[in-house]
């Protein structure tokens, strides 16, 4: 069961200055809860990739603190404990792939922390099924074979069978098809409800990651500019465009909805607002 | 830019292909046909083939089966590639892995050098292109330094330098954010104006939904093609093409079963609230 | 695998007094300088240093920057000076344990390791001034003549070319590799050297995948932009030979085939 994991006042800078492709992070603070979706927004080149890494305990912040439940993440030795506790699935973590079988691949991580047998193999057995891969079809199998959407899930399961607490995300579903989006949406959902993980998604692109998480933090130019529920998103007190990023339809629609005065009870159901919008027509046209 | 003189087309008759050494075929006999002056959106499920079609049309692949004629030239004969080069310009999806200079300028000169132009016309071509671009600013940067969506739009002043007649872009816009998806999309659309046939691959359907026609793949074959609210105005429809239909048209397609039809469907959401107020 | 070096072969954006030089005389500047380093004796090769880091210096290369990339040529070179030295016969100026180093291997030492050194400074000067696309159409143009040997003279300048090109990505996706893999509990930090070298497969194998996919993509995206080699290429900026340059070019090489005589 993940814990709280705060960052307080977290400064970051890469030794290469200038480089505008990896910009430095100032003063970030939020806040994740434990089992909650959490959605770090912000544009290329705002800081969320470097952001991501800190939350994953991969670099250390040059000031400022991770603090996971009560304890303060400082030293060699916590920072080890802590990243054990969490995992990160890269942008592109295809491109990690690297075993000959796709079983192996996956077993690599845990078998880094030092499982053996039939533990390794409940631990792969288990991270396969949450993504979905069938290991009697695939296991034996080149990860270099599979198709693109299987390859990611591939690695998803190599960080999964880890049992990461929290789970951190780097751009999940770019270059995914449809298909690829909604199964692995459906191996984070499944993986949250069965492990009480926190999931934090990095994403410029918030249309994928609308029907999951609950808050997000906006990033831009390396600094936090606040943490936003979904309805201060749709009522629109954010100029999303501003930041280079977009509502997703579905929040335009609700953003409609609220703008026409149209009360809707689940705004994440089409059926829902057809039939407000049915009756709002009705209404009018009776008029 | 080229005017209206004669439109020229990409036509592509029965067009098979098999990569060497795979166990299916890519491409299974497709025909279609685009003109300049029009913005095209292909789209389809990973694997389904649109970035094979893209390839051979300006015959970076060689059709196994059937032919494309591009601007009239056939695109199997080696000798002409060069010529087919010039007219189909085109983009890739990872800006990093098409850059070969180290400013900005000869980046977007390398193409018209190959085709061994004078200076002058080279200096010419790269400062249209620029400013076309809306990147002049940049011409002495290093590409390496610049953002995701400026390392693109180098990339299309980059095709743009060979002065083509089409614009092929194979999923260009898929790794920018919506602000540098924004740019390109708005430049798609000028080039259209000016008379350049673009074909933009693409997984958003709310990009094709701003195309002049859509086309949509599906196991190698052309499942759908005509008008965005045509191809992409039925959710179940386009559920089954792989594809994620847009909010606004799963909203319209429930209010049809409602009883409520919303002719024509819906694509964004004005055109919801403009049958809403109608 | 640290970040912040400059690495050999590796482009500098930072212009220095070489960066505008005619990609053709430096080549001409670094084949005589290669040349003569290995025909150099003992106070020819100090005198050669001396030359060769005090122009660099003068051309605003950033020296210490070269120097401190050379991490991984030390190693050679420490290992070539210690073989020198202990093994070479001579007159023993120094015994302990059970190696004895003599004086004419500790000049040989010093001489090979001088060698390694200034070859390595030289092309790194090169490539550090000169973009990779020049390069090749500068080594394309002086090797012209071999064409009609039926040497495939733009091919193997495409080749160096590209893959001059492609140190700053793979330094960029292994960098990104050691942190994927160690997100997945790999130890590059242990102190227990089996441990860091079985980690090294699942940074080299994605590392190869990978960048094989990327030359793969940037030789379509060549083609695409009718790139065939240098035949038939024209430049936005031709390359032209200035006069003066061409004659510092020529004084470069004659004061080195001079220090042959100190």
């Amino acid at each position: 069961m993940a814990q709280r994991l705060r960052l307080e006042d977290v400064s970051y800078s890469y030794p290469l200055p200038g480089r505008e492709d990896a910009p430095a992070l100032q003063g970030a603070g939020l806040s994740v809860e434990s089992g909650e979706v959490f959605c770090i927004a912000g544009a290329n080149g705002s800081g969320k990739s470097t952001l991501a890494q800190v939350c994953a305990g991969l670099l250390v912040p040059a000031s400022g603190q991770i603090l996971y439940g009560e304890e303060a993440v400082v030293g060699r030795g916590a920072l080890r404990g802590f990243r054990r506790k969490v995992g990160l699935l890269f942008q592109s973590p295809e491109d990690q792939l690297f075993a000959d079988t796709v079983a192996k691949d996956i077993a690599f991580g845990p078998r880094n922390h030092g499982l053996k047998g039939e533990e390794l193999k409940a631990a792969v057995v288990g991270a396969a099924g949450l993504v979905g891969l069938s290991l009697d079809e695939l296991g034996a199998r080149s990860p270099f074979s599979l198709s693109g959407g299987e390859k990611r899930r591939a690695a998803l399961a190599g960080v999964l069978a880890l049992e990461p607490e929290v789970l951190v995300l780097d751009e999940p579903f770019i270059g995914l098809d449809f298909e690829g989006r909604e199964r692995l949406k459906s191996a984070l959902v499944s993986y949250r409800e069965e492990r009480g993980a926190s999931i934090i998604i990095v994403t410029h692109e918030l249309s994928d990651v609308w029907p999951l998480a609950t808050r997000f933090a906006l990033l831009s130019k390396g600094r936090l500019l606040g943490v936003k529920d979904k309805s201060d998103l749709i009522s629109g007190d954010t100029d999303l465009a501003a930041l280079g990023m977009k509502l997703p339809q579905w929040g335009e629609l609700a953003r409609e909805l609220l703008r026409l005065g149209i009360p809707v009870a689940d705004q994440s159901d089409p059926l829902a607002i057809a039939g407000a919008l049915a009756s709002h027509r009705e209404a009018t046209g009776d008029r | 830019m080229r005017g209206n003189e004669g439109r020229l087309r990409i036509q592509v008759e029965g067009l098979s292909f098999t990569y060497p050494g795979a166990s299916g075929e890519a491409l299974r006999g497709v025909d279609l046909e685009f003109e300049q002056g029009r913005f095209y959106a292909l789209l389809g499920r990973n694997g389904s083939g649109k970035s094979t079609l893209a390839r051979c049309m300006n015959a970076l692949l060689t059709p196994t089966g059937g032919r494309v004629l591009s601007c009239g030239i056939d695109t199997a004969e080696g000798s002409t590639r060069r010529d087919i080069h010039k007219l189909l310009a085109m983009v890739f999806q990872d800006p990093d892995t098409q850059m070969v200079a180290t400013t900005v300028e000869e980046e977007v000169a390398f193409g018209p050098e190959n085709l061994g132009l004078e200076p002058p016309e080279i200096r010419r071509r790269v400062d249209d292109a620029l400013r076309l671009v809306g990147i002049a600013h940049l011409a002495g940067r290093q590409p390496l330094r610049l953002s995701q969506g400026q390392k693109q739009l180098v990339a299309i002043a980059g095709a743009l330098g060979m002065n083509p007649a089409f614009l092929l872009s194979d999923e260009s816009t898929s790794m920018l954010d919506y602000s540098a998806r924004h740019r390109v999309l708005e430049l798609f659309r000028d080039l259209r104006s000016m008379g350049m046939g673009v074909i933009h691959v693409t997984h958003f359907l709310e990009e094709a939904a701003e195309a002049d026609a859509v086309v949509v793949l599906d196991e190698g074959r052309v499942v759908a093609s005509g008008p965005p609210a045509k191809t992409l105005g039925d959710p179940e429809r386009v559920r089954s093409l792989g594809l994620e239909p847009l909010a606004a048209t799963v909203v319209a397609g429930e209010l049809g079963r409602l009883g409520h039809p919303v002719p024509g469907g819906a694509l964004d959401v004005k055109e919801l609230v403009t049958w809403l107020n109608a | 695998m640290t970040g912040s070096d400059i690495t050999i072969g590796q482009y500098l954006a930072a212009p220095t007094a070489l960066h505008g030089v005619d990609p053709r005389l430096k080549f001409i500047a670094v084949f005589a300088g290669i040349v003569m380093v290995f025909i150099y004796g003992g106070w020819s090769i100090v005198a050669f240093a001396v030359f060769l880091l005090a122009l660099l210096a003068a051309a605003r290369l950033p020296l210490l920057q070269v120097l401190k990339s050379l991490r991984t040529v030390w190693v050679i070179v420490v290992v070539t000076f210690l073989l020198q030295v202990f093994l070479t016969p001579g007159e023993v100026v120094w015994h302990g344990w059970f190696l004895s180093a003599t004086d004419t291997g500790l000049y040989n030492g010093a001489l090979f390791s001088a060698r390694v050194l200034l070859l390595v400074v030289l092309l790194a000067a090169l490539t550090m001034t000169t973009p990779p696309l020049k390069l090749a159409d500068g080594l394309e143009s002086l090797l012209r003549p071999l064409k009609y040997l039926k040497v495939p003279v733009s091919r193997v300048t495409t080749v160096i070319s590209i893959t001059l090109m492609f140190i700053p990505n793979i330094l960029e996706q292994s960098r990104r590799l050691v942190r994927a893999q160690m997100a997945r509990g790999a130890d590059f930090e242990s102190a227990n050297v089996l441990r860091r070298a079985r980690d090294i497969a699942p940074v080299l194998v994605p590392l190869f995948v990978k960048v094989f996919h990327d030359a793969d993509e940037l030789a379509l995206a060549m083609d695409a932009r009718a790139y065939a080699g240098g035949e038939g290429r024209t430049r936005l900026y031709p390359m032209k030979i200035g006069a003066l340059e061409a004659a510092l070019t020529l004084a470069f090489v004659a004061v080195s085939i001079g220090l042959a005589f100190v």
